[in-house]
């Protein structure tokens, strides 16, 4: 049954590096430079080892915003994680202030995150007719609930032994450990989603689910491994809070949830799923982290930076748009 | 095509030429339509038909061409135009409400009003007119979610009539009707024809158009081919026309030795959708399943396949029982399934073609522990597979979304062709909106594969393909199987009796 036609059907891909350039990850390139070269503008103490000085209390919620890539491709979102960040620092506290080795506290923390994540996956996968955003919403507030609960009336909680968290925090020679592991975490994610089988199948899932389902995919059991992976990511963001803050209270994490969907977002990732990479975000994360340390040190308010980087996130969703709309007339007019 | 004076045209269109980015979607194309005709206008998937109904209802501006109403010259800006100058379009998926009722439906941007307020007891009553001169069996007040397709078809058409359309397109009409429900839209399109409407009918189905019109204009590859009296033209003639070659068999099925029994399935039931209901096939066996829309076929099927959870039933593949949980135990067991809604579960639709072709067998072709992509061998495998399937597309990477019914229906052909291990291919509603050269097409490749020893089953509400193709015909009626005829002693009648209430009778 050749092809009766004998028509050729094209398999080379095209790669040209005009389309690279002027792709969202290569337009993120040059706001990245923008940045960096603004801060040093603005700030006489924007230096590279100021930055990078500056970093590790921005970094956390960058190992929460790969896994939140993998949760808007499938086309899901979770909004409990800054909760689950909350939860996890908090416990991790008690067991430290209980004289737990540090080893039994760093699995402690990471397992907290990872079995709040788990019941998140449970729930979703159970109660399919549920949208992700409302469960989360839900375990969002029992989370910080537990948690607040936890703490007791003076709403915060310290470390007692902060020894081992501040080798956490420490550096490698300029860099941070954190930012090692993040590169680590970025390299690990990036290839799975971009090279793998699996990373093909969130796609798959968030481009069609019943089309996935139909071609074999576990479309639940991938929806759960989301959320349970970044109820561990969760996890790591809390020990490294504990590694800066030395200790917790009502709140921690806020927010966090929204600053790293921004950062996907920002990235090219869609939040209606299926579409988006995670160079695209951790070029983003990055861009953002680096913005707040220059707005920082101009002494500008958390508020203020929130604000501004509220309008990025929706001048950069709007872009999309707008230049899909200019290529459109071109296309027209060209005819 | 007669050049005579003094016909009766209500509508004329000639040299339309309508350009979208990159391509001509109509060239120079022309067309008469008569007062008080049913005209059909017939033609292959992306011959430009959509695109000329379009033009006429006002939805697209053609480039060159002028357009004749009652022989004066009109432009129309948009579809309040063409609505206002007494021209509606059903379209194949009506834009419904599903939460609004019928009279909403009906009256949705033409709503009777005084002084800012809508009247809502003046549109029911014109509703109620509007249902009963379509011998409707549901009232206005009903919610449109509620109604079955061929209902919510009537709302359409009651909204046409309602905006007194003297011209009434129907694109295709019967493509989601079973043969009860065409029959009714048979005598409604008659009874409009006595009122003095003009109607035309877009539809890839050869009865349609012999039941109904007078005259059949074809289109291909965007450009007019003739128009042509229905009584005079041969049906192999008329596929010339629309493929633009000769089709001498369309149902070319091959002699085969028919082996052992290679699949089975008994007890399959589910309440409230199917009971008991068990089907076996055998190597290099054709066998047909059809019923009435609703009779459980799909359901049943879905169940088999692992899509939705049977509540007992047992699956056999070669004489060896096999536990299906989800759908991959199903493929893994060699059952391959063709889904019923190409574009909602056999593709995706944003995904070039080859993503969609080895989607199933990824994991397979892949590398290493990790699962790396091995996109060479994808590259290599969806070409060659989309290649024999013949798919119209320039490269692997075309979006699916792109493509016309038929090249997409080829693709996720080639998609259950790239799983190796298949035994079984459940082929549901294969032909469903393919055009005729696509179908021949599709039937090749039918009989080509159960000549290679596999079994196939063929869901179909088409009866002409199940009794072209197969060799044994299930029966199903509201959940049940009703009966199994060998192709030797199957009738068209005798299909359509068991699949209605008659055979279910017969099962109890």
């Amino acid at each position: 049954m050749a092809g009766k036609s004998g028509r050729e059907i094209n398999a080379t891909p095209q790669n040209s590096l005009k389309k690279k350039i002027l792709s969202w990850e290569g337009g993120l390139v040059l706001i990245f430079i923008g940045v960096l070269i603004f801060g040093s503008v603005v700030s006489p103490s924007y230096t590279f080892t100021n930055v990078l000085r500056e970093m590790p209390k921005y970094l956390a919620e960058l190992f929460m915003m790969f896994a939140m890539g993998f949760i808007l491709v499938i086309g899901e979102i979770d909004i409990s994680v800054g909760a689950i960040v909350c939860l996890s620092a908090t416990l991790t506290c008690f067991i430290n202030r209980a004289g737990a080795p540090m080893v039994v506290q760093v699995i402690a923390c990471l397992l907290i995150g990872l079995a709040c994540g788990c019941l998140n996956g449970i729930i979703a996968t159970n109660f399919t007719e549920l949208p992700t955003m409302i469960i989360t919403l839900g375990t969002q507030i029992i989370f910080r609930g537990i948690a607040e609960v936890s703490m007791g009336s003076g709403g915060s909680i310290a470390l007692t032994d902060t020894a081992g968290f501040a080798k956490i925090g420490g550096r490698i020679g300029p860099f941070p450990i954190a930012f090692f592991l993040i590169i680590l975490t970025a390299v690990i994610y990036i290839f799975v989603l971009s090279r793998t089988t699996f990373g093909r199948k969130l796609y798959a899932v968030g481009s069609n689910k019943t089309a996935a389902l139909y071609a074999g995919i576990p479309v639940q059991r991938i929806r759960w491994i989301c959320m349970t992976l970044i109820g561990l990511m969760a996890g790591i963001c809390a020990l490294f809070m504990l590694a800066t803050t030395f200790g917790a209270n009502t709140t921690t994490g806020q927010g966090f949830e929204m600053d790293v969907i921004a950062m996907c977002v920002f990235g090219g990732i869609a939040t209606t799923g299926g579409k988006g990479n995670l160079v695209g975000a951790t070029l983003a994360g990055f861009t953002i982290v680096c913005l707040r340390i220059a707005l920082g040190q101009l002494n500008m308010s958390g508020q203020t930076i929130l604000v501004i980087i509220g309008i990025l996130l929706i001048a950069s969703a709007l872009i999309p748009g707008i230049s899909q709309s200019i290529s459109n007339k071109k296309k027209r007019a060209a005819v | 095509m007669s050049a005579n004076v003094s016909e009766d045209l209500i509508l004329e269109l000639r040299g339309i030429t309508k350009i979208f980015p990159g391509v001509k979607a109509l060239n120079n194309v022309q067309f008469k339509l008569r007062r008080g005709e049913v005209h059909a206008l017939m033609g292959e998937n992306g011959a430009g038909k959509s695109t000329f109904i379009k033009v006429i209802t006002g939805v697209h501006a053609a480039e060159e061409g002028s357009m004749y109403l009652n022989g004066t010259e009109v432009h129309f800006k948009g579809p309040k135009d063409a609505l206002a100058a007494g021209i509606a379009a059903v379209y194949q998926h009506p834009t419904i409400y599903p939460e609004l009722t019928v009279t909403e439906n009906i009256f949705m941007g033409h709503e009777f009003k005084k002084s800012g307020f809508i009247q809502w007891r003046a549109m029911n009553q014109e509703a109620k007119k509007l249902l009963d001169r379509l011998d409707a069996d549901f009232k206005p007040t009903e919610e449109m979610g509620a109604l079955s397709v061929a209902q919510q078809q009537m709302v359409e058409i009651a909204k046409a009539l309602s905006t007194h359309a003297k011209i009434i397109i129907l694109d295709e009409p019967t493509a989601a009707l079973t043969a009860n429900e065409s029959e009714k839209l048979y005598r409604i399109v008659d009874q409009l024809k006595a009122e003095g409407v003009s109607i035309i009918f877009i539809s890839h189905r050869m009865e349609d158009m012999y039941r109904l019109a007078e005259r059949v204009t074809v289109f291909r590859d965007s450009q007019y081919i003739g128009t042509y009296d229905v009584d005079k033209i041969t049906t192999p003639d008329l596929i010339k026309a629309m493929v633009g070659r000769e089709i001498t068999d369309m149902y070319p099925k091959p002699k085969v030795e028919i082996g052992k029994e290679i699949f089975r399935f008994e007890n399959m039931s589910r309440m409230g959708y199917f009971k008991d209901v068990a089907l076996n096939i055998r190597a290099g066996e054709i066998v047909g399943l059809t019923g009435l829309v609703g009779a459980g076929r799909t359901e049943t099927i879905q169940a088999v396949c692992g899509i939705v959870k049977p509540d007992s039933g047992k699956v056999f593949v070669e004489g060896k029982e096999v536990t299906i949980r989800n759908p991959k135990d199903a493929m893994d067991a060699g059952i391959i399934l063709l889904p019923e809604d190409r574009s909602k579960q056999g593709l995706i639709l944003k995904w070039g073609l080859g993503d969609n072709v080895i989607l199933p067998i990824q994991d397979k072709l892949a590398k290493g522990p990790f699962k790396v992509k091995n996109e060479k061998a994808e590259y290599a495998l969806s070409k060659r597979l989309l290649e024999d399937v013949d798919t119209k597309a320039v490269t692997i990477f075309d979006g699916a979304g792109t493509l016309s019914g038929g090249n997409q229906q080829k693709v996720v052909v080639a998609k259950a062709l790239a799983q190796d291990n298949m035994k079984v291919l459940i082929m549901d509603e294969p032909t469903k909106g393919v055009d005729v050269g696509a179908k021949a097409e599709i039937y090749a490749i039918m009989g080509d594969l159960a000549k290679q020893g596999f079994g196939i089953l063929l869901i179909s509400s088409e009866m002409s393909e199940i009794l072209g193709m197969s060799d044994r015909i299930y029966t199903m009626c509201k959940g049940r199987v009703t009966g199994c005829v060998d192709i030797t002693e199957a009738t068209q009648e005798g299909l359509l009796e068991l699949s209605m209430e008659k055979g279910k009778e017969a099962a109890e």
